[in-house]
């Protein structure tokens, strides 16, 4: 293909663009002919590498097409922005929604650039009025009262195994037939406190995961919604 | 190449190609097309893209031989959302990697 032909078969498939848009476009491509014949390649040999002039030139039209899912992208940022640890402002105006929807399709933002004006989705203040009262009502007391009987068992654990160990230690002062029942409040100590003591720290190590979980899934219902 | 991987990355490439000096369109899609193998002409209508985003600014400078080149230059706001590409692309490529370059275990 020559550089007419090329030219021509782009701006024949540019007809919808307004004219200063098209021989600007045009231009590009005509500089692109001219720097590649003053380096001694052929009129053909660029036009094949540019590639198929229809196809070219219909990638113009990608970015009208693009806009869909330049939109998509933003919202979706901004509904991972908490958990990506970005700083997009999820915790927006609810009226501001629709502006702001069409101010990110006038314009369109381009994928990973500066935090866009973030898109709220739903209202979510009825979801955080019921986190807050949830918390103040119920779980507070809840948490407290959980807290309270894992300490209790921890203490009865100390103790028995505090009794066992003072057990074993009077052996060594008592007398007689004595010894006997010391070694068995002895053993049947420290074993009733070892063993009470690995209970009680799966029981605690099970309550701290439950009380992560209950506050990460406080923290997605306070900026999502339910 | 597969088309849907280079269309994803090539706002990236461009503006990287452009972070320490001002290209024309030629130089960028020559050297693009080497290393990537995409026609030369796809790189104009990125460029275009680019320009009406705000990435970037052309200004058209004389040469020796033939017409006036134009030229293309990173904006501030074309120098952050490099910035940012350049950060996401590092994480995005990594995490592939684990993937699908699982094979090295």
């Amino acid at each position: 293909m020559t550089r007419q032909e090329y030219l021509s078969a782009i701006r024949k498939e540019l007809s919808s663009l307004t004219e200063s848009e098209v021989n600007d476009i045009v231009r590009d491509f005509d500089e692109h002919f001219e720097v590649g014949l003053s380096q001694g390649k052929t009129e053909h040999e660029i036009s094949a590498e540019l590639g198929d002039p229809v196809t070219v030139a219909r990638t113009y039209f990608d970015d009208l097409e693009d806009v869909g899912h330049t939109m998509k992208e933003s919202e979706e940022a901004a509904a991972n922005g908490f958990a990506a640890g970005h700083a997009v402002p999820v915790i927006a105006p609810v009226s501001a929604g629709s502006d702001q929807t069409a101010g990110t399709a006038a314009n369109p933002a381009p994928a990973g650039s500066a935090p866009q004006a973030a898109t709220v989705k739903k209202d979510v203040s009825g979801a955080r009025l019921f986190v807050v009262l949830f918390n103040v009502l119920l779980t507070w007391w809840v948490f407290l009262s959980i807290v309270g009987i894992l300490l209790g068992f921890w203490a009865a654990s100390i103790a028995l195994l505090a009794g066992g160990i003072a057990a074993f230690i009077g052996i060594v002062a008592a007398t007689g037939g004595w010894i006997a029942v010391l070694v068995l409040l002895g053993i049947s100590g420290v074993t009733l406190g070892i063993g009470t003591g690995i209970l009680n720290f799966f029981m605690t190590k099970w309550f701290v995961i439950g009380c992560k979980a209950y506050i990460n899934w406080n923290i997605k219902l306070y900026n999502e919604g339910f | 190449m597969n088309v849907q991987f280079k269309k994803g990355v090539l706002d990236l490439c461009v503006l990287s190609m452009l972070k320490n000096s001002d290209q024309y369109g030629y130089e960028l899609a020559n050297t693009l097309s080497e290393i990537i193998q995409i026609s030369d002409g796809t790189v104009y209508p990125i460029l275009r893209k680019l320009a009406t985003d705000g990435m970037v600014t052309t200004y058209l400078q004389e040469s020796q031989s033939g017409p006036p080149r134009k030229y293309y230059s990173l904006t501030g706001l074309g120098k952050k959302t490099l910035i940012n590409l350049q950060q996401e692309w590092m994480t995005f490529s990594r995490s592939v990697n684990q993937i699908v370059g699982g094979d090295s275990k």
